[in-house]
Protein backbone atom coordinates (compact mmCIF):
# COMPACT_ATOMS: atom_id res chain seq x y z
CA UNK A 1 0.00 0.00 0.00
CA UNK A 2 0.93 3.78 -0.65
CA UNK A 3 0.49 6.21 2.07
CA UNK A 4 -0.54 9.63 1.31
CA UNK A 5 0.73 11.71 3.74
CA UNK A 6 -1.24 15.30 2.90
CA UNK A 7 0.10 18.19 4.39
CA UNK A 8 -0.41 19.91 0.67
CA UNK A 9 -4.10 21.16 0.92
CA UNK A 10 -5.77 20.25 -2.53
CA UNK A 11 -6.66 23.88 -3.05
CA UNK A 12 -5.08 23.92 -6.60
CA UNK A 13 -6.98 25.11 -9.11
CA UNK A 14 -9.21 23.01 -11.14
CA UNK A 15 -8.61 23.85 -14.81
CA UNK A 16 -4.96 22.27 -15.77
CA UNK A 17 -2.45 24.85 -16.16
CA UNK A 18 -0.73 25.52 -19.92
CA UNK A 19 2.09 23.05 -20.34
CA UNK A 20 5.31 24.96 -20.41
CA UNK A 21 8.32 22.89 -21.76
CA UNK A 22 11.41 24.52 -20.58
CA UNK A 23 13.20 26.80 -23.11
CA UNK A 24 16.58 25.75 -25.64
CA UNK A 25 19.34 27.34 -23.75
CA UNK A 26 22.75 26.05 -21.94
CA UNK A 27 22.80 27.61 -18.16
CA UNK A 28 20.54 28.15 -15.50
CA UNK A 29 21.21 29.19 -11.93
CA UNK A 30 19.12 27.94 -8.72
CA UNK A 31 18.87 30.83 -6.19
CA UNK A 32 17.21 30.12 -3.10
CA UNK A 33 17.99 31.09 0.74
CA UNK A 34 18.33 27.11 1.94
CA UNK A 35 20.42 24.52 1.45
CA UNK A 36 16.94 22.22 0.81
CA UNK A 37 14.51 24.90 -1.12
CA UNK A 38 15.71 23.16 -4.17
CA UNK A 39 14.51 20.31 -3.03
CA UNK A 40 11.45 20.35 -0.97
CA UNK A 41 8.07 19.20 -1.77
CA UNK A 42 7.40 22.85 -2.90
CA UNK A 43 10.83 23.08 -4.79
CA UNK A 44 12.04 22.09 -7.99
CA UNK A 45 13.90 19.33 -8.14
CA UNK A 46 11.99 17.88 -10.75
CA UNK A 47 12.33 20.84 -13.29
CA UNK A 48 16.15 20.52 -12.16
CA UNK A 49 16.38 17.24 -13.37
CA UNK A 50 14.83 17.66 -16.27
CA UNK A 51 16.69 20.74 -17.22
CA UNK A 52 19.87 18.90 -16.61
CA UNK A 53 18.79 15.99 -18.46
CA UNK A 54 18.36 18.54 -21.75
CA UNK A 55 21.87 18.81 -21.28
CA UNK A 56 21.64 22.33 -19.03
CA UNK A 57 24.54 23.13 -16.78
CA UNK A 58 22.97 23.98 -13.42
CA UNK A 59 24.78 25.97 -10.62
CA UNK A 60 23.08 26.01 -7.21
CA UNK A 61 22.92 29.73 -4.70
CA UNK A 62 22.25 29.01 -1.33
CA UNK A 63 22.25 32.76 0.25
CA UNK A 64 22.00 32.16 3.97
CA UNK A 65 24.14 29.83 6.18
CA UNK A 66 21.57 27.69 7.58
CA UNK A 67 22.96 27.34 10.83
CA UNK A 68 19.56 26.82 12.69
CA UNK A 69 18.04 23.70 10.47
CA UNK A 70 19.02 20.97 12.15
CA UNK A 71 20.08 19.64 15.74
CA UNK A 72 23.70 19.70 15.66
CA UNK A 73 24.31 23.51 16.68
CA UNK A 74 24.94 26.50 14.71
CA UNK A 75 28.22 25.60 12.94
CA UNK A 76 27.53 22.11 12.71
CA UNK A 77 24.01 22.27 10.86
CA UNK A 78 26.16 24.99 8.43
CA UNK A 79 29.05 23.00 7.05
CA UNK A 80 26.27 19.46 7.12
CA UNK A 81 23.48 21.23 5.47
CA UNK A 82 25.97 22.73 2.91
CA UNK A 83 27.40 19.15 2.58
CA UNK A 84 24.36 17.29 1.70
CA UNK A 85 22.84 20.60 -0.20
CA UNK A 86 25.79 19.56 -2.74
CA UNK A 87 24.98 15.93 -2.29
CA UNK A 88 21.23 16.53 -3.42
CA UNK A 89 22.44 19.29 -5.87
CA UNK A 90 24.57 16.49 -8.03
CA UNK A 91 21.86 14.03 -7.39
CA UNK A 92 19.82 16.44 -9.40
CA UNK A 93 22.73 17.14 -12.27
CA UNK A 94 24.06 20.37 -10.95
CA UNK A 95 27.54 21.56 -11.17
CA UNK A 96 27.44 22.76 -7.71
CA UNK A 97 26.80 25.43 -4.65
CA UNK A 98 28.12 28.39 -4.03
CA UNK A 99 26.97 29.56 -0.56
CA UNK A 100 26.83 33.56 0.33
CA UNK A 101 26.66 32.19 4.11
CA UNK A 102 24.09 34.97 5.14
CA UNK A 103 23.05 34.58 8.72
CA UNK A 104 20.05 32.21 8.68
CA UNK A 105 16.60 33.32 9.29
CA UNK A 106 17.83 36.24 10.38
CA UNK A 107 17.99 38.20 6.36
CA UNK A 108 15.52 40.97 7.10
CA UNK A 109 18.20 43.22 7.95
CA UNK A 110 20.50 41.88 5.71
CA UNK A 111 21.26 44.93 3.00
CA UNK A 112 19.06 44.62 -0.10
CA UNK A 113 21.52 46.18 -2.24
CA UNK A 114 24.48 43.87 -1.30
CA UNK A 115 23.25 40.82 -1.32
CA UNK A 116 21.43 41.70 -5.15
CA UNK A 117 25.34 42.76 -6.25
CA UNK A 118 26.57 39.39 -5.08
CA UNK A 119 23.60 38.18 -7.24
CA UNK A 120 23.97 40.30 -10.52
CA UNK A 121 27.69 38.98 -10.26
CA UNK A 122 27.11 35.85 -10.80
CA UNK A 123 23.99 35.96 -13.00
CA UNK A 124 26.86 37.73 -15.16
CA UNK A 125 29.11 35.14 -14.20
CA UNK A 126 27.32 32.39 -15.54
CA UNK A 127 24.90 34.12 -18.65
CA UNK A 128 21.88 31.70 -17.00
CA UNK A 129 18.64 31.23 -19.79
CA UNK A 130 16.82 30.15 -16.72
CA UNK A 131 16.85 31.40 -13.21
CA UNK A 132 15.06 29.36 -10.89
CA UNK A 133 13.75 31.22 -7.63
CA UNK A 134 11.16 31.82 -4.83
CA UNK A 135 7.94 34.16 -5.95
CA UNK A 136 8.06 37.36 -4.32
CA UNK A 137 4.82 37.89 -4.47
CA UNK A 138 3.80 34.68 -2.41
CA UNK A 139 1.55 35.80 0.23
CA UNK A 140 1.92 34.80 4.04
CA UNK A 141 5.62 33.54 3.78
CA UNK A 142 6.57 33.71 7.22
CA UNK A 143 10.44 33.40 6.24
CA UNK A 144 12.44 36.35 6.34
CA UNK A 145 14.97 34.94 4.13
CA UNK A 146 12.70 33.87 1.52
CA UNK A 147 11.24 37.28 1.05
CA UNK A 148 14.78 39.02 1.27
CA UNK A 149 16.37 37.01 -1.60
CA UNK A 150 13.07 37.00 -3.63
CA UNK A 151 13.38 40.67 -3.78
CA UNK A 152 16.93 40.60 -4.47
CA UNK A 153 16.46 37.95 -7.42
CA UNK A 154 13.93 39.96 -8.89
CA UNK A 155 15.82 43.22 -9.25
CA UNK A 156 18.69 41.27 -10.42
CA UNK A 157 17.66 39.26 -12.83
CA UNK A 158 16.92 41.98 -15.08
CA UNK A 159 19.08 44.72 -13.40
CA UNK A 160 22.33 42.75 -14.49
CA UNK A 161 21.77 43.18 -17.86
CA UNK A 162 22.00 47.28 -17.63
CA UNK A 163 25.64 48.50 -18.36
CA UNK A 164 25.19 51.29 -15.41
CA UNK A 165 24.66 48.61 -12.68
CA UNK A 166 27.73 47.71 -10.78
CA UNK A 167 30.28 48.82 -14.13
CA UNK A 168 33.22 47.34 -11.52
CA UNK A 169 31.95 44.04 -12.96
CA UNK A 170 33.45 44.66 -16.36
CA UNK A 171 36.72 45.13 -15.11
CA UNK A 172 36.83 41.62 -15.04
CA UNK A 173 35.73 40.83 -18.83
CA UNK A 174 31.74 40.44 -17.40
CA UNK A 175 29.15 41.79 -19.58
CA UNK A 176 25.67 43.03 -18.72
CA UNK A 177 23.34 40.11 -18.79
CA UNK A 178 19.66 39.60 -18.52
CA UNK A 179 17.80 36.75 -17.50
CA UNK A 180 15.11 35.79 -20.13
CA UNK A 181 13.17 33.20 -18.28
CA UNK A 182 12.30 32.45 -14.64
CA UNK A 183 10.49 29.96 -13.08
CA UNK A 184 9.58 30.71 -9.44
CA UNK A 185 7.75 28.95 -6.49
CA UNK A 186 6.15 29.80 -3.63
CA UNK A 187 5.23 27.33 -0.86
CA UNK A 188 2.09 25.68 -1.92
CA UNK A 189 0.55 25.70 1.15
CA UNK A 190 1.00 29.34 2.12
CA UNK A 191 -2.42 30.62 0.89
CA UNK A 192 -3.44 32.10 -2.22
CA UNK A 193 -0.55 34.73 -3.37
CA UNK A 194 1.06 32.34 -5.42
CA UNK A 195 -1.04 31.18 -8.01
CA UNK A 196 1.11 29.32 -11.16
CA UNK A 197 0.89 29.72 -14.42
CA UNK A 198 2.15 26.67 -16.26
CA UNK A 199 2.62 23.20 -15.22
CA UNK A 200 6.16 21.70 -16.12
CA UNK A 201 5.57 17.97 -17.10
CA UNK A 202 8.45 15.58 -15.64
CA UNK A 203 9.64 12.09 -16.33
CA UNK A 204 9.41 8.99 -14.11
CA UNK A 205 13.34 9.13 -14.11
CA UNK A 206 13.02 12.93 -13.07
CA UNK A 207 10.83 12.14 -10.37
CA UNK A 208 12.72 9.37 -8.95
CA UNK A 209 16.10 11.57 -9.09
CA UNK A 210 14.11 14.61 -7.19
CA UNK A 211 12.70 11.69 -4.48
CA UNK A 212 16.87 11.09 -3.87
CA UNK A 213 17.63 14.71 -3.80
CA UNK A 214 15.09 15.74 -1.24
CA UNK A 215 15.68 12.86 0.44
CA UNK A 216 19.73 13.44 0.57
CA UNK A 217 19.20 16.31 3.17
CA UNK A 218 19.14 13.93 6.06
CA UNK A 219 19.84 16.38 8.38
CA UNK A 220 16.52 17.63 8.28
CA UNK A 221 13.95 15.14 7.11
CA UNK A 222 13.82 11.18 7.37
CA UNK A 223 13.98 11.41 10.84
CA UNK A 224 13.48 7.91 12.49
CA UNK A 225 11.33 9.42 15.05
CA UNK A 226 8.73 10.27 12.19
CA UNK A 227 9.11 6.63 10.68
CA UNK A 228 8.35 5.52 14.48
CA UNK A 229 5.31 7.13 14.98
CA UNK A 230 3.55 6.52 11.16
CA UNK A 231 4.03 3.07 12.08
CA UNK A 232 2.62 3.27 15.52
CA UNK A 233 -0.24 5.28 13.86
CA UNK A 234 -0.93 2.43 11.17
CA UNK A 235 -0.61 -0.42 13.76
CA UNK A 236 -3.35 1.39 16.45
CA UNK A 237 -5.56 0.78 13.20
CA UNK A 238 -4.61 -2.86 12.86
CA UNK A 239 -2.72 -1.36 9.55
CA UNK A 240 0.69 -1.71 8.48
CA UNK A 241 2.79 -0.73 5.38
CA UNK A 242 3.88 -3.97 3.76
CA UNK A 243 6.99 -1.88 1.62
CA UNK A 244 8.12 -0.77 5.15
CA UNK A 245 9.04 -4.53 6.49
CA UNK A 246 11.75 -5.44 7.76
CA UNK A 247 13.33 -1.89 7.42
CA UNK A 248 14.85 0.22 10.23
CA UNK A 249 12.94 3.21 11.59
CA UNK A 250 15.39 5.06 9.33
CA UNK A 251 15.51 3.47 6.17
CA UNK A 252 11.33 3.13 6.30
CA UNK A 253 11.51 7.25 7.26
CA UNK A 254 13.73 7.52 3.35
CA UNK A 255 11.03 5.78 1.85
CA UNK A 256 8.14 7.51 3.55
CA UNK A 257 9.61 11.02 2.34
CA UNK A 258 10.01 9.23 -0.92
CA UNK A 259 6.54 8.20 -1.20
CA UNK A 260 5.42 12.06 -0.35
CA UNK A 261 7.47 13.52 -3.28
CA UNK A 262 5.77 10.77 -5.70
CA UNK A 263 2.53 11.65 -4.79
CA UNK A 264 3.68 15.60 -5.13
CA UNK A 265 4.39 14.90 -8.07
CA UNK A 266 1.79 12.93 -9.66
CA UNK A 267 -0.85 15.15 -8.05
CA UNK A 268 0.39 18.16 -9.57
CA UNK A 269 0.38 15.83 -12.99
CA UNK A 270 -3.37 14.61 -12.17
CA UNK A 271 -4.29 18.28 -12.08
CA UNK A 272 -2.36 19.26 -15.92
CA UNK A 273 -3.38 16.05 -17.59
CA UNK A 274 0.21 14.68 -17.20
CA UNK A 275 1.62 11.60 -15.32
CA UNK A 276 4.00 13.27 -13.33
CA UNK A 277 4.51 17.51 -13.36
CA UNK A 278 5.60 20.33 -11.23
CA UNK A 279 3.39 23.65 -11.31
CA UNK A 280 5.49 27.32 -11.53
CA UNK A 281 4.62 31.08 -11.94
CA UNK A 282 6.36 31.35 -15.25
CA UNK A 283 7.98 34.64 -16.70
CA UNK A 284 8.77 34.15 -20.23
CA UNK A 285 11.95 36.16 -22.20
CA UNK A 286 9.16 39.72 -22.91
CA UNK A 287 6.41 39.15 -20.11
CA UNK A 288 8.08 42.65 -18.65
CA UNK A 289 6.59 44.22 -21.66
CA UNK A 290 3.22 43.75 -21.98
CA UNK A 291 2.29 45.99 -23.99
CA UNK A 292 4.76 44.26 -26.78
CA UNK A 293 4.89 41.20 -25.70
CA UNK A 294 2.30 39.81 -27.91
CA UNK A 295 3.68 41.96 -30.99
CA UNK A 296 7.34 40.55 -30.56
CA UNK A 297 6.07 37.34 -30.44
CA UNK A 298 3.40 37.30 -33.28
CA UNK A 299 6.36 39.23 -35.62
CA UNK A 300 9.65 37.69 -34.73
CA UNK A 301 10.88 35.31 -37.41
CA UNK A 302 13.99 33.29 -37.65
CA UNK A 303 17.02 35.08 -39.06
CA UNK B 1 -22.04 83.62 -24.04
CA UNK B 2 -23.13 84.56 -20.89
CA UNK B 3 -23.82 80.41 -20.37
CA UNK B 4 -20.06 79.88 -21.89
CA UNK B 5 -18.55 82.43 -19.17
CA UNK B 6 -20.44 80.60 -16.59
CA UNK B 7 -19.48 77.12 -17.62
CA UNK B 8 -16.03 78.14 -17.63
CA UNK B 9 -16.26 79.65 -14.19
CA UNK B 10 -18.21 76.83 -12.59
CA UNK B 11 -15.55 74.51 -14.57
CA UNK B 12 -12.93 76.74 -12.98
CA UNK B 13 -14.48 76.33 -9.49
CA UNK B 14 -14.08 72.58 -9.65
CA UNK B 15 -10.71 72.74 -10.82
CA UNK B 16 -9.15 70.35 -8.76
CA UNK B 17 -5.08 69.57 -7.93
CA UNK B 18 -3.58 66.61 -9.07
CA UNK B 19 -0.11 65.18 -7.73
CA UNK B 20 1.26 62.16 -9.23
CA UNK B 21 3.89 60.13 -7.90
CA UNK B 22 5.95 58.01 -10.09
CA UNK B 23 9.35 55.96 -9.48
CA UNK B 24 10.76 56.57 -13.10
CA UNK B 25 9.94 58.57 -16.32
CA UNK B 26 7.84 56.29 -18.30
CA UNK B 27 5.12 54.13 -15.73
CA UNK B 28 3.15 56.94 -14.58
CA UNK B 29 3.09 57.71 -18.40
CA UNK B 30 2.34 54.36 -19.52
CA UNK B 31 0.11 53.22 -16.84
CA UNK B 32 -1.53 56.66 -16.23
CA UNK B 33 -1.22 58.91 -18.34
CA UNK B 34 -4.69 59.29 -20.72
CA UNK B 35 -6.15 59.46 -17.41
CA UNK B 36 -3.77 62.34 -16.13
CA UNK B 37 -4.21 63.95 -19.55
CA UNK B 38 -7.92 64.46 -19.30
CA UNK B 39 -8.02 65.53 -15.64
CA UNK B 40 -5.55 68.37 -17.19
CA UNK B 41 -7.44 68.65 -19.84
CA UNK B 42 -10.60 69.93 -17.81
CA UNK B 43 -8.85 72.55 -16.06
CA UNK B 44 -7.13 70.19 -13.08
CA UNK B 45 -3.38 71.23 -12.19
CA UNK B 46 -1.29 68.76 -11.86
CA UNK B 47 2.20 68.49 -10.54
CA UNK B 48 4.67 65.15 -11.12
CA UNK B 49 6.73 64.08 -8.03
CA UNK B 50 9.14 61.65 -9.77
CA UNK B 51 10.94 59.88 -7.12
CA UNK B 52 14.38 58.22 -9.34
CA UNK B 53 16.76 60.17 -11.68
CA UNK B 54 16.13 57.48 -14.39
CA UNK B 55 20.58 57.50 -15.02
CA UNK B 56 20.46 53.46 -15.37
CA UNK B 57 17.82 53.33 -18.16
CA UNK B 58 19.48 53.94 -21.64
CA UNK B 59 21.10 51.60 -23.67
CA UNK B 60 24.75 53.06 -23.92
CA UNK B 61 25.01 56.20 -22.21
CA UNK B 62 26.73 57.03 -18.95
CA UNK B 63 25.15 57.37 -15.84
CA UNK B 64 25.03 61.12 -16.42
CA UNK B 65 24.14 61.73 -19.83
CA UNK B 66 21.19 59.12 -18.95
CA UNK B 67 19.36 61.21 -15.95
CA UNK B 68 20.04 64.29 -17.74
CA UNK B 69 18.65 63.32 -20.54
CA UNK B 70 15.59 61.45 -19.11
CA UNK B 71 15.14 64.14 -16.98
CA UNK B 72 14.68 66.57 -19.91
CA UNK B 73 12.32 64.00 -21.62
CA UNK B 74 10.43 63.23 -19.03
CA UNK B 75 10.01 67.07 -18.26
CA UNK B 76 8.71 66.79 -21.96
CA UNK B 77 6.17 63.82 -21.60
CA UNK B 78 4.84 65.41 -18.72
CA UNK B 79 4.26 68.91 -20.23
CA UNK B 80 2.25 66.76 -23.51
CA UNK B 81 -0.08 65.53 -20.61
CA UNK B 82 -0.86 68.70 -19.31
CA UNK B 83 1.31 68.73 -16.30
CA UNK B 84 2.83 72.15 -15.32
CA UNK B 85 5.20 71.31 -12.92
CA UNK B 86 7.63 68.18 -12.31
CA UNK B 87 9.66 68.03 -9.10
CA UNK B 88 12.35 65.13 -8.98
CA UNK B 89 13.44 63.66 -5.62
CA UNK B 90 16.65 62.66 -7.04
CA UNK B 91 17.50 59.00 -5.54
CA UNK B 92 19.00 56.79 -7.83
CA UNK B 93 17.36 54.21 -9.97
CA UNK B 94 16.82 50.63 -9.13
CA UNK B 95 17.97 51.58 -5.20
CA UNK B 96 14.89 52.18 -3.28
CA UNK B 97 15.04 49.07 -1.79
CA UNK B 98 17.73 50.50 -0.25
CA UNK B 99 16.21 53.86 1.01
CA UNK B 100 14.21 53.78 4.28
CA UNK B 101 10.84 53.97 3.96
CA UNK B 102 10.33 57.09 6.12
CA UNK B 103 12.58 59.10 4.87
CA UNK B 104 10.70 58.38 1.55
CA UNK B 105 7.45 58.47 2.77
CA UNK B 106 7.90 61.89 5.03
CA UNK B 107 9.39 63.65 1.77
CA UNK B 108 6.57 62.84 -0.07
CA UNK B 109 4.17 63.72 2.41
CA UNK B 110 5.82 67.34 2.42
CA UNK B 111 4.87 67.82 -1.01
CA UNK B 112 0.98 66.38 -0.44
CA UNK B 113 1.17 69.11 2.71
CA UNK B 114 2.74 71.76 0.20
CA UNK B 115 0.21 71.21 -3.09
CA UNK B 116 -2.77 69.66 -1.18
CA UNK B 117 -4.20 67.64 -4.02
CA UNK B 118 -7.57 66.43 -3.97
CA UNK B 119 -6.37 63.54 -6.16
CA UNK B 120 -3.04 61.58 -5.36
CA UNK B 121 -1.95 58.99 -8.21
CA UNK B 122 0.48 56.64 -6.84
CA UNK B 123 2.42 53.30 -8.16
CA UNK B 124 0.34 50.42 -6.38
CA UNK B 125 2.05 48.49 -3.98
CA UNK B 126 -0.05 45.89 -3.93
CA UNK B 127 0.17 44.89 -7.68
CA UNK B 128 2.01 41.88 -7.92
CA UNK B 129 4.87 40.74 -10.81
CA UNK B 130 5.39 44.35 -11.11
CA UNK B 131 9.28 43.77 -12.67
CA UNK B 132 10.43 47.37 -11.75
CA UNK B 133 10.11 47.16 -7.51
CA UNK B 134 11.09 50.64 -6.90
CA UNK B 135 7.75 51.10 -7.85
CA UNK B 136 6.66 48.63 -5.19
CA UNK B 137 8.36 51.25 -2.63
CA UNK B 138 7.69 54.47 -3.97
CA UNK B 139 3.87 53.09 -4.03
CA UNK B 140 4.42 51.74 -0.37
CA UNK B 141 5.45 55.54 0.46
CA UNK B 142 2.71 57.12 -1.31
CA UNK B 143 0.27 55.06 0.49
CA UNK B 144 1.75 55.83 3.58
CA UNK B 145 2.12 59.16 2.90
CA UNK B 146 -1.61 59.74 2.07
CA UNK B 147 -2.53 58.61 5.40
CA UNK B 148 0.53 60.65 7.47
CA UNK B 149 -0.24 63.79 5.65
CA UNK B 150 -3.48 64.08 8.00
CA UNK B 151 -2.06 63.09 11.10
CA UNK B 152 -0.50 65.90 13.16
CA UNK B 153 1.57 63.95 15.12
CA UNK B 154 3.49 63.37 12.08
CA UNK B 155 6.68 65.30 11.37
CA UNK B 156 5.85 68.10 14.31
CA UNK B 157 8.36 70.62 12.30
CA UNK B 158 6.31 70.46 8.97
CA UNK B 159 3.70 72.74 10.82
CA UNK B 160 5.81 74.64 12.29
CA UNK B 161 6.40 76.20 8.53
CA UNK B 162 3.06 76.40 7.49
CA UNK B 163 2.75 72.91 6.13
CA UNK B 164 -0.57 72.00 7.40
CA UNK B 165 -1.85 68.35 7.88
CA UNK B 166 -3.91 67.58 4.56
CA UNK B 167 -6.66 64.50 3.12
CA UNK B 168 -6.42 63.37 0.08
CA UNK B 169 -9.78 62.45 -1.37
CA UNK B 170 -9.03 61.12 -4.60
CA UNK B 171 -6.28 58.14 -4.57
CA UNK B 172 -5.95 56.31 -8.01
CA UNK B 173 -3.56 53.92 -7.65
CA UNK B 174 -1.96 52.59 -10.93
CA UNK B 175 0.05 49.55 -12.39
CA UNK B 176 0.65 48.15 -16.05
CA UNK B 177 -0.95 45.22 -16.25
CA UNK B 178 1.23 42.51 -14.45
CA UNK B 179 -1.13 41.35 -12.02
CA UNK B 180 -3.18 38.81 -12.85
CA UNK B 181 -5.69 39.09 -10.31
CA UNK B 182 -5.66 43.12 -10.79
CA UNK B 183 -9.52 43.09 -11.77
CA UNK B 184 -10.59 40.92 -8.44
CA UNK B 185 -12.49 43.67 -6.02
CA UNK B 186 -10.58 44.23 -3.33
CA UNK B 187 -12.74 43.41 0.48
CA UNK B 188 -12.04 45.16 3.66
CA UNK B 189 -14.70 46.70 6.49
CA UNK B 190 -13.10 50.33 6.09
CA UNK B 191 -10.35 51.63 3.36
CA UNK B 192 -11.54 49.76 0.06
CA UNK B 193 -9.35 50.94 -3.17
CA UNK B 194 -11.59 48.87 -6.00
CA UNK B 195 -10.83 48.00 -9.75
CA UNK B 196 -12.11 51.27 -11.44
CA UNK B 197 -11.29 51.84 -15.69
CA UNK B 198 -11.13 54.89 -17.49
CA UNK B 199 -12.26 55.38 -20.46
CA UNK B 200 -8.71 57.40 -22.35
CA UNK B 201 -10.47 57.27 -25.85
CA UNK B 202 -10.09 60.97 -25.79
CA UNK B 203 -7.18 61.07 -24.91
CA UNK B 204 -5.17 58.08 -26.60
CA UNK B 205 -2.79 60.06 -29.42
CA UNK B 206 -2.11 62.56 -26.12
CA UNK B 207 -0.53 59.60 -24.60
CA UNK B 208 0.69 58.47 -27.85
CA UNK B 209 2.51 61.57 -28.11
CA UNK B 210 4.11 61.99 -24.62
CA UNK B 211 5.58 58.79 -24.67
CA UNK B 212 7.19 59.60 -27.62
CA UNK B 213 9.16 62.18 -25.91
CA UNK B 214 10.57 59.37 -24.49
CA UNK B 215 13.41 59.11 -26.44
CA UNK B 216 16.20 57.55 -24.70
CA UNK B 217 13.94 54.84 -22.72
CA UNK B 218 11.78 54.29 -25.78
CA UNK B 219 15.48 53.39 -27.76
CA UNK B 220 17.14 50.92 -24.83
CA UNK B 221 13.95 49.26 -25.12
CA UNK B 222 14.11 48.83 -28.80
CA UNK B 223 17.57 47.83 -28.35
CA UNK B 224 17.01 45.24 -25.77
CA UNK B 225 14.64 43.78 -27.61
CA UNK B 226 16.59 43.61 -30.72
CA UNK B 227 19.64 42.18 -28.83
CA UNK B 228 17.61 38.96 -27.01
CA UNK B 229 16.10 38.44 -30.54
CA UNK B 230 19.27 38.55 -32.34
CA UNK B 231 21.45 36.47 -29.51
CA UNK B 232 18.91 33.77 -29.83
CA UNK B 233 18.76 33.79 -34.21
CA UNK B 234 15.75 35.66 -34.47
CA UNK B 235 14.33 39.40 -36.00
CA UNK B 236 11.80 41.88 -35.51
CA UNK B 237 11.39 43.15 -38.95
CA UNK B 238 10.83 46.65 -37.45
CA UNK B 239 13.67 46.37 -35.46
CA UNK B 240 16.00 45.91 -38.36
CA UNK B 241 16.89 49.05 -38.62
CA UNK B 242 16.70 51.08 -35.02
CA UNK B 243 16.24 54.41 -35.83
CA UNK B 244 13.73 57.32 -34.78
CA UNK B 245 10.84 55.99 -36.67
CA UNK B 246 10.90 52.38 -35.78
CA UNK B 247 11.15 53.51 -32.40
CA UNK B 248 8.82 55.92 -32.66
CA UNK B 249 6.57 52.69 -33.98
CA UNK B 250 7.41 50.42 -31.27
CA UNK B 251 6.20 52.70 -28.71
CA UNK B 252 2.81 53.90 -30.46
CA UNK B 253 2.26 49.61 -30.57
CA UNK B 254 3.14 48.95 -26.69
CA UNK B 255 0.65 52.40 -25.65
CA UNK B 256 -2.08 51.48 -28.16
CA UNK B 257 -1.70 47.70 -26.75
CA UNK B 258 -1.47 48.86 -23.13
CA UNK B 259 -5.51 50.96 -23.92
CA UNK B 260 -6.36 48.07 -25.37
CA UNK B 261 -5.53 45.79 -22.55
CA UNK B 262 -6.61 48.01 -20.24
CA UNK B 263 -10.37 48.39 -22.01
CA UNK B 264 -10.68 44.42 -22.49
CA UNK B 265 -14.27 43.66 -21.34
CA UNK B 266 -15.16 47.06 -20.80
CA UNK B 267 -16.87 48.10 -23.50
CA UNK B 268 -14.51 50.83 -23.95
CA UNK B 269 -11.85 50.82 -26.56
CA UNK B 270 -9.36 52.66 -24.61
CA UNK B 271 -8.76 52.50 -21.35
CA UNK B 272 -6.36 52.65 -18.15
CA UNK B 273 -6.53 50.00 -15.22
CA UNK B 274 -6.68 51.40 -12.19
CA UNK B 275 -7.66 50.66 -7.96
CA UNK B 276 -9.49 53.82 -7.05
CA UNK B 277 -10.63 54.82 -3.51
CA UNK B 278 -13.08 57.97 -3.85
CA UNK B 279 -14.18 60.55 -0.95
CA UNK B 280 -16.15 58.14 0.58
CA UNK B 281 -13.11 55.89 1.65
CA UNK B 282 -12.90 57.28 4.55
CA UNK B 283 -16.16 56.20 5.75
CA UNK B 284 -16.22 51.94 6.89
CA UNK B 285 -18.53 50.61 4.67
CA UNK B 286 -20.68 49.45 7.26
CA UNK B 287 -21.61 52.77 8.25
CA UNK B 288 -22.31 54.14 4.18
CA UNK B 289 -25.82 53.08 3.68
ZN1 LIG C 1 13.70 27.92 2.62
Amino acid sequence: MKLALVWVPLSILAAPLPKVDPPAGKRFLVIQPHHDDHTTDYGMGGLIARLTRMGYEGWFIRASNDEKDGAHGYPHNDMINLRESEAASRILGMKGVYSFNWRNDYMDPTPLLELRAQVILLIRKHRPDIVLGHDPWGHYDRNPDHRKVARACADAVWMAGLRNVHPEHFELGLEPWRVPHQFLKARVDYGRGHEANAAVELSEADVQRKMKAYSAHRNVYASPAMAKSVRAQLAAKGLKAPELDGMTDEQAAVRIEEWHMDWVSRQRGQENGVRYAEIYWYINEFAHLPGLESYIQKNAVKR
Amino acid sequence: MRLLILLILTLAAQARTVLVVTADASDFLLAAGGTIASMTARGDTAILLRVTNDEKNSWDLSPDETARRNGLECAEAAKLLGIGKVVSLGYREGELGGVSPTELRDRIMFYIRLHKPDVLFLPNPHAEYVEVLDRHYAGLAAEEASHTAALRNHQPPFAQVGLETHVTRELYYYAQPFDPRRREPESTATFVPQPKVSDIGAMLDRKIRAALALKTINHAVAMRIRDRLESTGRRLPLLDTVNDASVAKLTEINVRTLAGTGAKGTGFQSAEEFHYAGPDFGVPSKFRK
